[in-house]
């Protein structure tokens, strides 16, 4: 596979490497930046761990070529708020939304992206945004709960912020 | 700083079976100078005022996190929120006494180690007060502990906890410390906020699959597509022209190809072709496991498990012969199984539910002892019984061997999902006997299926001289050999009702399918049969299924408790209209939960509209956790009973991604009602009890609604 040099925008910082150009955005996040947040599910976009924004809209990274994201912003779990703050990530302790975890990045940065568009999501986009998120633990009537309650509030989308 | 090993060592006790905790503080002695405050192994207080707990029951998402530090938090009167927590390494302290092994699993952290936890704050607790004792010149009765500090009564003198250190180190280790009365605590009951959540929404909690990447090669493995069938040749040419390629290596497993990242291994793991035999053992499909047990029910060679009362001398009106069939279950954690080696160090970082086991198989693909090996465990991304399983560290193991170099082994979900330790395939045939008024005369319950025993230890103990099995697992072994497996039969044996004379008989049928324990293990297929079967029978005695299993059910047994209350809650017998529900109830884990799912039909298929569950837990110490687990636990059960099947052909798994083992949905879940019974009886199990009642309250919902029984999992309706 032929190696590309390109740049884009990660959490607000310039990002420049050289890679085979079909590498996935996880790998590059994961194994390249070190950015671990984001997390490998199945590779093949059916499970939603691994989900970022790509100019603020929610993209399964592991399905993703590096090649599509030159020159593009991406933001992943940990660039959503500086600490952690978001009011997804506030709802989510309150209704406490995670048992193992592991998919929660991906739940939170799908339910971002929904309510930057849909401020007072009713539950038929709850469902249509949510489910090609997998949570093995069953968490998904808490992600419900945390996402109403995160609606009732009001914010400036994360992407405003990068 | 912390105990040395040795120290720890000194300070365990040697554990005795059953419920009762052989569980002792330290022995006197004396500590050194600057050493924080240790009543034990799992707790440490430091001069600088850290409070500091070992997470010794791993963190899978069931809780163990808040339950252990809620504990000891009550009793040594801290904020949970100000305790730090780290998660265990090996040691003999952190051994389960019901298991001779450090394993997380069978639902019993809070049940076991209820009263020592609770004993280990309030040791520390004593020890602040007598060293405030001391350097206020005060009787001990006029200073109590208050939110990390000791003050006086009249309030006028307050030590930090940090300050108090030196003095309280020194002190003697109360044997026998007072706890709290019920009627003071603070947070058990009470405390509702899990204490793992910041990390796990911000994406900086550590997984396994997050281990430390600097200096690490990223391994995958290719193998045989058959069980754990053998290589005999590959062709790794192409893979090693790749970009990025580091080694190819063979192992037990088949091949392993070490990249600098993921994606490089996985594309030149992609071009590798292998020769294997599979071995006349492996050769096996579905059908050919169906028919072994069909053959093992129409033979007479079951063991009779339980055998209560008198055959019925009166004739029956009715008599009922039916077939129940469960399949081959994956686990499906979100996180697929990895672990990373480094061979130099003997460091392995891995999310396990059994760290000891992990070192031991570590250990042995580096050729050292288990007691040199350091595991650093991780949060779990799910377990479900899965992660108690060692065979990704071995692999990862042997490969860091061969390289000389950490390593970071990855397997892909194709990996997770073919090579799994599966949930076993279960077929029983039930027939009961009712008279003329409907009463139950008689129930005979004959299953078949692999003992998951003689399936897991095949597994740890594989082609192992016996000087290296470590003493841990023949402990384990003969612990076990004990008491029969009772793995198969639980949730069938113990049928709660009072019916007339109740059999139930097993037989073992030996698979190579690797096999392992699935949430809830056997009460996850028993309590579908059992609880399908007595909707059958109060269907054919004409009875409403509540009334009908009250009135088999002791009048002041939990059963019907919860029962009762769940027939509440769920507002039973009147459901919205189109709405159709089922009911089932069981005891596992030594917790009992009912649950009422209500279904409506659409297009022919059932839709979860709501599920309502009641559990008796005992003592419950943080509810919300109890409530958490309840939800869970009921989709991992509907899951599986609309969705969940492996099988097998010519011995390869079918099923590959979350395409063809597909989970339930937001879309598809239903909205989860919980209420817990108030108790002050011993805490017991909440991770794995509500999954068992699940599937047979659909399966019951689904025959109100349409009046097909079915039979066989997953659900397909005709």
């Amino acid at each position: 596979m032929e190696r590309v040099r390109l740049g884009f925008v990660l959490n607000g910082q310039p990002q420049e490497l050289s890679i085979e150009s079909d590498t996935p955005l996880l790998w590059v996040l994961r194994d390249v930046l070190g950015m671990n947040g984001t997390k490998f599910g199945c590779g093949m976009g059916l499970c939603g761990a691994c989900t970022v924004h790509l100019d603020g809209v929610p993209v399964r990274s592991c399905s993703l070529p590096i090649n599509a994201v030159a020159n593009k912003q991406v933001t992943t779990i940990e660039g959503l708020s500086s600490n952690g703050d978001h009011p997804l990530q506030q709802a989510w302790v309150a209704e406490n939304v995670p048992q193992c975890g592991y998919c929660q990045s991906g739940q939170i940065m799908s339910a971002a992206a929904l309510l930057a568009n849909t401020p007072r999501p009713s539950d038929a986009d709850i469902d249509n945004a949510m489910s090609g998120n997998l949570c093995r633990c069953g968490t998904y009537g808490r992600i419900r709960k945390a996402i109403k309650r995160a609606a009732v509030g009001s914010w400036e989308p994360a992407e405003a912020q990068s | 700083m912390s105990l040395s090993r040795r120290q720890f060592i000194r300070n365990v006790s040697v554990f005795g079976g059953g419920l009762t905790l052989g569980f002792t503080l330290s022995a006197p002695g004396r500590a050194e100078d600057g050493a924080p405050l240790s009543p034990n192994a799992f707790l440490r207080i430091t001069p600088e005022g850290d409070v500091i707990v070992q997470i010794h029951k791993v963190e899978m998402g069931q809780g163990t996190v808040t339950g252990i530090i809620t504990l000891i938090a009550e009793e040594l009167e801290v904020d949970p929120a100000d305790v730090r927590y780290e998660m265990a390494h090996v040691d003999e302290a952190f051994k389960d006494p019901e298991y001779s092994m450090q394993v997380t699993g069978g639902s019993n952290a809070m049940r076991v180690y209820y009263q020592p936890l609770r004993q280990t704050g309030a040791a520390a607790r004593a020890m602040l007060i007598e060293a405030a004792s001391r350097r206020a010149a005060l009787p001990a009765d006029l200073l109590r502990c208050e939110q990390g500090t000791v003050v006086s009564a009249d309030g006028n003198i307050r030590f930090s906890y940090g300050e108090l250190v030196p003095v309280a180190s020194q002190l003697d280790v109360p044997q026998e410390p007072v706890l709290k009365s019920a009627a003071a605590f603070k947070l058990i009951g009470k405390h509702d906020q899990r204490l793992d959540i910041t990390p796990k929404v911000d994406g900086s909690a550590r997984f396994g699959v997050d281990a430390p990447m600097e200096e690490t090669l990223v391994a995958v493995v290719v193998r045989p597509p058959v069980g754990r069938g053998a290589m005999t040749s590959y062709d790794d040419r192409k893979a090693r022209e790749l970009p990025g390629v580091h080694s190819i290596v063979a192992i037990d497993a088949g091949v392993a190809v070490v990249a600098s990242n993921y994606w490089r291994a996985r594309k030149a793991a992609d071009t590798v072709t292998l020769e294997w035999e599979p071995g006349d053992s492996l050769l096996t499909d579905s059908k050919a496991i169906d028919a072994a047990l069909t053959a093992a029910l129409e033979g007479d060679n079951l063991v009779l498990v339980r055998d209560d009362g008198e055959p019925p001398a009166a004739a029956a009106a009715q008599i009922l012969e039916v077939e129940y069939n469960l399949p081959l279950l994956a686990h499906a954690t979100m996180e697929p199984m990895n672990a990373t080696v480094d061979p130099n160090s003997r460091e392995v970082w891995v999310g396990t539910q059994a760290p000891d086991i992990a070192s031991s198989f570590a250990a042995l693909g580096l050729g050292v002892e288990a007691d040199d090996v350091t595991v650093h465990n991780q949060f779990l991304g799910g377990g479900f019984g899965r992660r108690a399983m060692p065979d990704h560290v071995l692999e990862a193991a042997q490969i860091a061997s061969a390289l000389g170099q950490r390593v970071k082994l990855m397997w892909s979900r194709e990996d997770d999902t073919q090579h799994d330790f599966y949930r076993p395939p279960m077929k029983s045939r039930l027939k009961a006997r009712l008279g003329a008024n409907g009463e139950v005369l008689g129930w005979r319950h004959n299953l078949a299926g692999p003992s998951l025993m003689q399936s897991t230890m095949n597994a740890m103990t594989p082609a192992l001289a016996p000087s290296w099995v470590p003493d841990f697992l023949t402990d384990f072994l003969a612990h076990m050999a004990g008491r029969k497996d009772d793995s198969s039969v639980e949730g069938a044996k113990e049928l709660p009702y009072a019916f007339g004379h109740i059999e139930v008989a097993y037989r073992n049928v030996e698979t190579p399918v690797p096999l392992g324990y699935w949430r809830s293990v056997g009460h996850s297929h028993n309590a579908f049969v059992v609880e399908s079967f007595v909707d059958e029978l109060a269907n054919a005695a004409g009875e409403d299924p509540v009334a009908f299993r009250r009135r088999y059910l002791p009048a002041e047994s939990r059963h019907r408790q919860v029962l009762d209350r769940v027939a509440g809650i769920s507002n039973w017998g009147d459901p919205p209209a189109g709405h159709y529900q089922g009911v089932a109830v069981h005891e596992s884990f030594h917790s009992v939960v009912a649950e009422v799912v209500e279904i409506s039909m659409e297009n022919g298929a059932p839709k979860l509209e709501r599920a309502y569950c009641a559990i008796h837990c005992g003592r419950v110490i943080n509810p919300d956790i109890v409530r958490q687990q309840m939800e869970g636990g009921i989709i991992f059960g509907l899951c599986a009973a609309l969705k969940g099947e492996i099988t097998l052909q010519d011995g390869a798994v079918q099923q590959s991604n979350f395409h063809d083992y597909p989970l339930l949905r937001m879309n598809e879940v239903p909205e989860v009602e919980v209420a817990i019974i108030d108790s002050d009886d011993p805490p017991t199990g909440v991770g794995e009890p509500g999954t068992p009642p699940a599937s047979a309250a659909l399966g019951n919902a689904i025959f109100a609604a349409t009046g097909q029984r079915l039979r066989d999992l997953p659900f397909k309706l005709s």
